[in-house]
């Protein structure tokens, strides 16, 4: 039972993060390049995406990490090869909304931004969906 | 840092501040696993002390990873420092010397000098 109630908070707790993910890399990808002041609008916007980055989709992300840490311990999936496929992509998909929440935390400030960050940083959106969709096939169907 | 971060500074000590406190988390967590945990097991056969404080610790480095990252995208380290931090982060006692070198970052911002995390 308590393995079920993990599960359900695993999964609810990866949602938002995956969402919060979302939002950051199309609010990042949206921006002008940061030469400059940036416009009111675009701060009041890069602004809200960085609060709802730090109050929302972090403490989801440590929840992710916390949660699938126990179901993996309480249900023995240690070393499944299905799990050791799986955590690669988690720490892909954590390595990338650390560099997205830099961006945005950098982009919060306002004012002249820096170097600008990579060029790929725009296309971050297309990543995660078939990411998320391998880690889902590997979790839900287990196929290996 | 550079002179471009000036309208940034209240924002990058307060990063700063965080990485530091991050960067103690990880390495009391470290110190409590090689140092307490281990030979709880292996001295005294409580199995589960690693099997609690492994998981703790293995958490408490993936953040710190993690904020290393978030505070790297903001850009303006260098690859000296940034392979320091890394390396702190593996090494019992490493991480406490990277508190200081990000305490020092943050006095150079102008940030007060706090003593509750000396």
């Amino acid at each position: 039972m308590m393995y079920l109630w993990l599960k359900a908070f695993h999964i609810a707790a990866a949602m938002i993060w995956i969402g919060g993910i979302l939002v950051a890399s199309i609010v990042i990808a949206a921006l002008p390049a940061p030469s400059g002041p940036q416009s009111d609008t675009a701060l009041r916007i890069v602004r809200a995406a960085r609060q709802w980055d730090l109050w929302a989709t972090l403490p989801a992300m440590l929840l992710v990490w916390a949660l699938g840490l126990m179901l993996a311990m309480v249900g023995h999936w240690f070393p499944s090869p299905w799990l050791m496929l799986k955590l690669p992509g988690v720490l892909a998909l954590s390595a990338l909304h650390g560099v997205l929440s830099g961006t945005l935390r950098r982009r919060a400030g306002g004012g002249d931004q820096g170097p600008p960050p990579p060029a790929l940083l725009r296309y971050a959106a297309l990543i995660v969906p078939p990411l998320v969709l391998a880690i889902a096939i590997l979790a839900v169907a287990k196929p290996l | 840092m550079p002179s471009q971060m000036s309208q940034d500074l209240p924002n990058e000590r307060a990063q700063l501040r965080r990485m530091r406190y991050v960067s103690l988390l990880e390495g009391t967590t470290l110190i409590a696993l090689v140092f307490g945990a281990v030979p709880l097991k292996h001295v005294m056969g409580y199995a589960v002390a690693t099997t609690i404080m492994g998981p703790i610790h293995g958490m408490a480095f993936l953040f710190y990873i993690w904020m290393l990252i978030q505070t790297m995208s903001g850009g303006n380290w260098s690859t000296r420092d940034t392979a320091r931090l890394i390396v702190g982060a593996v090494i019992p006692f490493g991480a406490f010397a990277n508190e200081r070198l990000l305490r020092r970052k943050e006095m150079r911002l102008g940030g007060k000098h706090d003593r509750t995390a000396s």
